[in-house]
């Protein structure tokens, strides 16, 4: 650049500086003015409306009920209580399904032919004990939920209901010291944290942002949700008849889903108080008009994207995870193999919780991808217990039936309390890895990351104490 | 699918759907960058979809797409580059997943820009429109929605709209598919500068802009008369934009993408540490 | 196992003492912190900002401004002296220029940190001063060149005080004005609240007062001072009115002082024209609501209300946008439909 240019350069920025000195404070108000008046005369110009204003048109009735004072919030109740009870008793039959087909069948098979092709022991039981069972475990357990749930979120989603849910919310965002959009991340959340917190970009103050990705946790991920539809199947759903076993379930984990927004909730104003402390900002949402869903391509594609997508995260994780396991629960030094020596050592802390070693050690592994907690805390189970009720140490499986694993449960010393704290250690406690990574990325403070991975799981241990100590001391009284 | 019987000239590919070839994720050796910009909720990532044959996911709420996705196209002899942006409501943008938008707009130095606008709220959209005008002529609007438009009884005269504000315009109704192929003439004839767009300029008219506008025009014409928007540049400068008067400084308003998250993210670690 | 209601106990001890020494603002740790950070520095720059703010310092008034005894003061100056920061010219304070642009480039880190306390946290402006005196002294001269930049190297304070530039320069409007001076009826808009002493700056503040107001003079005594503006007629006694500074407007503007109702206040299915964006509507939430459409002129109509009974949502230019209702508070419509 020539210096005869730069001169003239700072001359320009000189004169923008003094004028701007002159023009004021509200300089940007003139031009977004000045804009919107020609953009008014040219929309103008170039459209024609009809004459009357249709007063009664279909978006206007549905916003009246589905915002309504009285039938606002228990709409949004139903419709999330349908939302899971049609998951949950519609996976139960394919889950089962390829539970058989998957576990049953082809183990066996797998097995049988390494045997024929006399396969040394350590190489089948690394590969189709470790390996092949983790991933196949994932797959049954994982793919019906969520070819279930994601094509109905999404057509919600298409619906556009969503804005209105973050619409009804906002005034308990505000009075927790939040922003109402946070609704539409903590939405996201429920299908996967890490999506969550990208999500909080639409977001605009930094303040609200921040505690918006500290709390998303708190939104039950997809990949928490095994646990919880296992556990309350097989311990709450048992405390009823038969018939209302699914439903008594399907409320159980809404009811931790609920929990997990009254956190939300309940930590953001903490965070607004606190550290984040800070007036409400202010909030403005678009509501889109309400559009028909396309509902084949819908689930088609949420099939696909969603769906396909996250069950590939969930397998990649989940076979090292199997491998580490199998070789944890092999390798042993003096008589006690590795995974031994943690539990025995994490399990005087686990009982003072209302868990157990085996469980503390299963969400060490689940670190990355909860998924595979269930299986985890299964297949050391057996390795303490030395109970043959699945395939022998180190190995995942699933057992046939739910009285197996009942069963299972009780030599681990399993009592209605271990589930219970179970199912709010799995809602209280860190995100998993990848979403601990976003924040990071999103963030880009370490301070907040350590935070967002750190608070929950001291929430968590303070909840789960505080529920197996008052539990112990009623079960005294009593 | 909409067939097109309007006449094609001798030198344009005979233009109906069959020319478009969709080409995912596969981006190599692209001929023209060609940014997808647009109000939230317009139908940005739906036209996306239907260039690229990618599954970007889209949603009924504003805000669904947060980060910028790539994805390509190849039409008549040329491959394009196709980028699905984040909405944004004005170009001075507030939160991050606009500023990410703006500053594609503003500093990815795309070929062609199509603004995807929403035929029903057409004077919120123009807002948007008005300020891409001033910065570049390569624009094609998108008026999409037509089906919702049409619903409501809104009629939109695009020929007096592509008139007035000196740009091509074109009616469609993205979701399915209609006017994809009008697109992709219009994009392949801006980026070939077949059409050579004389934008609509806004007038600062009231009595505080007025001057100080002229002035600081003025003298940027002066200065750097090889600048297609000197108009926008005083704005900014007047606005204290300390990011345009560096592009100035550095003598091009060039690639200023990079860094801006990270320096987003420093300013949650500011609030972090009060 | 431990028994339940000794290992409550003792949870419920351990949460206590944690509480009482770790709680923000109150518990041992943050005090012990605070005090570390009210060092020698500190008091050094306050008193280079007390002597460029003030016609003649004195000791007396230095030991006020900085709640320290007389002794102390003397060691703070001759600190400032050995620097060379400071000179003493016949028993006169006056600063070396290397002390006035230290303590320009203290006042600007206040000023800018201001301004993004008001539009980017939203902390409660009675409490901006005090976090920015904190602030100011802890600042690197980067970190206050990158928050210049991100707020658009502002021009003003949010109390309408000009913010130094970075190489030391800060013009104060010539045509700035106390408001007791303005004519009777004379119209003005009010350009600076002073935000010192905190008390009658919230007394301003709770009256609605705020830069960029219009104003109009009605009485001027030495008992009261008496004017209105788009919220209506104030009644103040002239040690407050004092506070407030106005430039006269160059030509009566045409439009009358019109008093509006507030958005908040429209029932559902009315519709109205905006007036006015209050001032304290500021920043990025500003731009938000004019990017949306929301400008003086332009029509706007309660469509309905959420479930929770706050966010109203309003029909604007054709879309459909939600406000929450204190925000809908701070923006003016005309009385009559
Ligand atoms: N009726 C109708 N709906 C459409 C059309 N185009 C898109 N949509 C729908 O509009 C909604 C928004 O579409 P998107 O493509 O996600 O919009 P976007 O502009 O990418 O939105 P953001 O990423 O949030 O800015 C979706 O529900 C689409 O199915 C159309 O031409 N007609
Ligand atoms: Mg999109
Ligand atoms: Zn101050
Ligand atoms: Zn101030």
């Amino acid at each position: 650049m020539t210096t005869e240019n730069t001169q003239s350069l700072e001359n320009i920025l000189s004169t923008a500086q003094t004028l701007r000195w002159e023009v004021g404070i509200d300089f940007h108000e003139k031009v977004t003015e000045s804009i919107y008046t020609d953009a008014a005369r040219i929309a103008d110009r170039a459209t024609t409306r009809p004459e009357e204003k249709p007063r009664f048109d279909f978006d206007r009735k549905l916003d009246q009920i589905l915002t309504s004072r009285v039938w606002g919030f228990p709409l949004m109740l139903a419709l999330l209580m349908i939302v899971f009870w049609l998951t949950i008793s519609g996976a139960n039959v394919p889950s089962s399904m390829l539970a058989t087909l998957l576990l049953d069948t082809i183990h066996p098979l797998l097995k049988g032919f390494a045997a024929t092709i006399g396969m040394p022991w350590w190489l089948d039981g690394f590969l189709f004990d470790g390996v092949y069972m983790a991933t196949a475990w994932v797959i049954s357990v994982m793919l019906p939920p969520m070819a279930i749930f994601f094509p109905l979120f999404t057509l919600l989603e298409d619906f556009g209901y969503l804005p209105r849910v973050a619409f009804n919310l906002d005034n308990m965002f505000r009075k927790s010291g939040a922003h109402g959009k946070q609704a539409l991340s903590m939405t996201m959340g429920f299908g996967c944290n890490a999506a969550g917190v990208v999500a909080t970009r639409i977001i605009d103050s930094p303040r609200e942002r921040l505690i918006a990705i500290i709390t998303n946790n708190f939104a039950l991920c997809n990949g928490r949700w095994p646990t919880q539809i296992l556990i309350a199947s097989l311990f709450i759903g048992a405390l009823v008849p038969v018939q209302l076993a699914g439903l008594v379930s399907s409320m159980a984990v809404v009811g931790i889903a609920l929990l997990g927004i009254f956190l939300t909730f309940a930590s953001s104003k903490f965070l607004s108080k606190t550290w984040l402390k800070g007036e409400v900002s202010t909030f403005s949402l678009e509501l889109p008009p309400y559009r028909p869903p396309r509902i084949w391509q819908t689930i088609y594609t949420s099939l696909i994207d969603r769906t396909f997508i996250i069950l590939w995260r969930a397998i990649i994780f989940a076979i090292p995870a199997g491998a580490v396991l199998w070789l944890s629960a092999n390798i042993t030094i003096a008589g006690t193999s590795l995974a031994g020596y943690l539990i025995n050592f994490l399990n005087p802390f686990g009982l003072l919780l209302g868990l157990n070693g085996v469980i503390l050690v299963a969400f060490i592994v689940a670190i990355p991808a909860n998924e595979i907690v269930v299986p985890t805390i299964m297949m050391l189970t057996v390795l303490v217990t030395g109970a043959n009720g699945g395939e022998g140490a180190g190995v995942m499986f699933e057992l046939e039936s739910g009285m197996e694993t009942m069963a299972l449960f009780e030599a681990g010393g399993w009592t209605l309390l271990t589930a219970v704290n179970l199912m709010l250690f799995s809602l209280i406690h860190n995100p998993c890895s990848t979403t601990i990574y976003t924040i990071y990325k999103e963030t880009g403070s370490k301070k907040w990351t350590w935070v967002a991975a750190l608070a929950p799981v001291l929430m968590g241990f303070a909840v789960t104490f505080v529920v197996a100590q008052v539990w112990r001391l009623v079960e005294m009284i009593l | 699918m909409t067939t097109n019987t309007k006449d094609s000239c001798e030198t344009c590919p005979i233009h109906d759907a069959a020319a478009l070839k969709k080409l995912g994720v596969d981006m190599s050796d692209f001929d023209y960058v060609v940014a997808l910009a647009g109000n939230p909720n317009t139908g940005k990532s739906t036209v996306f979809n239907a260039l690229t044959g990618l599954r970007q996911h889209t949603g009924n709420w504003p805000g669904k797409t947060v980060s910028r996705a790539e994805g390509g196209f190849e039409y008549g002899d040329h491959k394009y580059k196709l980028v699905d942006l984040p909405g944004t409501y004005s170009l001075l943008a507030t939160s991050l997943d606009e500023e990410v938008a703006r500053d594609f707009i503003l500093f990815g130095q795309p070929d062609v820009t199509i603004v995807v606008v929403d035929a029903t709220r057409l004077e919120r959209n123009l807002n948007l429109v008005l300020q891409v005008l001033e910065i570049t002529n390569r624009v094609v609007v998108a008026l999409n929605l037509m089906d919702e438009a049409k619903r409501h009884g809104i009629q939109v005269d695009e020929r007096r709209l592509a008139r007035d504000l000196g740009v091509p315009v074109v009616p469609m109704v993205a979701r399915q598919g209609e006017g994809v192929p009008e697109l992709l003439q219009a994009v392949g004839e801006v980026a070939n500068r077949k059409t050579v767009g004389k934008p609509y300029r806004v007038k600062y008219d009231s009595p505080e802009l007025k001057k100080a506008v002229t002035e600081v025009t003025k003298q940027i014409e002066n200065a750097y008369p090889e600048l297609p928007n000197p108009q926008w540049v005083a704005l900014r400068l007047l606005d204290g934009d300390e990011r345009i008067a560096e592009a100035l400084r550095k003598g091009e308003l060039g690639d200023l993408t990079h860094g801006d998250i990270e320096k987003r993210s420093a300013q949650l670690q500011v609030i972090g540490n009060q | 196992m431990v028994n339940p209601l000794f290992a409550l106990l003792i949870a419920a001890a351990v949460t206590v003492l944690g509480f009482y020494v770790f709680s923000p603002e109150r518990g041992l740790f943050w005090k012990w912190q605070h005090t570390r950070e009210l060092s020698e520095r500190v008091l050094r720059e306050d008193a280079l900002k007390h002597i460029y703010h003030a016609k003649n310092a004195s000791v007396e008034s230095l030991a006020g401004a900085l709640s320290i005894s007389t002794n102390q003061v003397a060691d703070v100056i001759e600190g400032l002296q050995s620097l060379e920061l400071l000179e003493i010219e016949v028993s006169n304070f006056k600063l070396t220029s290397d002390g006035r642009d230290y303590a320009l480039r203290i006042i600007r880190a206040h000023r800018l940190y201001e301004r993004y306390l008001a539009e980017e946290t939203g902390y409660d402006e009675v409490n901006w001063h005090e976090k920015a005196h904190q602030l100011e002294h802890e600042l690197s001269s980067e970190d206050v060149e990158a928050l210049a930049q991100k707020l658009g190297n502002p021009t003003h304070d949010p109390h309408g005080d000009p913010i130094p530039t970075a190489d030391g320069k800060m013009v104060y409007s010539e045509k700035r004005t106390r408001l007791a001076n303005l004519e009777l009826d004379e119209r003005a808009r009010i350009i600076h609240l002073e935000d010192e002493p905190e008390a009658v700056y919230a007394q301003l503040v709770a009256e609605g007062l705020h830069i960029g107001q219009e104003i109009r003079l009605l009485e001027a005594t030495p008992q009261r001072i008496r004017f209105e503006t788009g919220a209506g007629e104030h009644l103040l006694a002239p040690i407050l009115a004092a506070n407030i500074s106005v430039i006269p407007f160059a030509e009566e503007p045409e439009k009358e002082l019109e008093v509006g109702l507030p958005l908040s206040d429209l029932e559902i299915g009315e519709e109205r024209e905006v007036l006015s964006l209050s001032p304290r509507i500021r920043g990025a939430e500003r731009r938000r609501l004019m990017d949306l459409g929301i400008l003086p002129g332009t029509m706007i109509e309660a469509e309905m209300e959420s479930a929770g009974g706050d966010p109203v949502a309003y029909r604007v230019r054709g879309a459909v946008i939600a406000l929450r209702k204190d925000q809908a508070a701070m923006i003016s419509v005309s009385a009559e439909a």
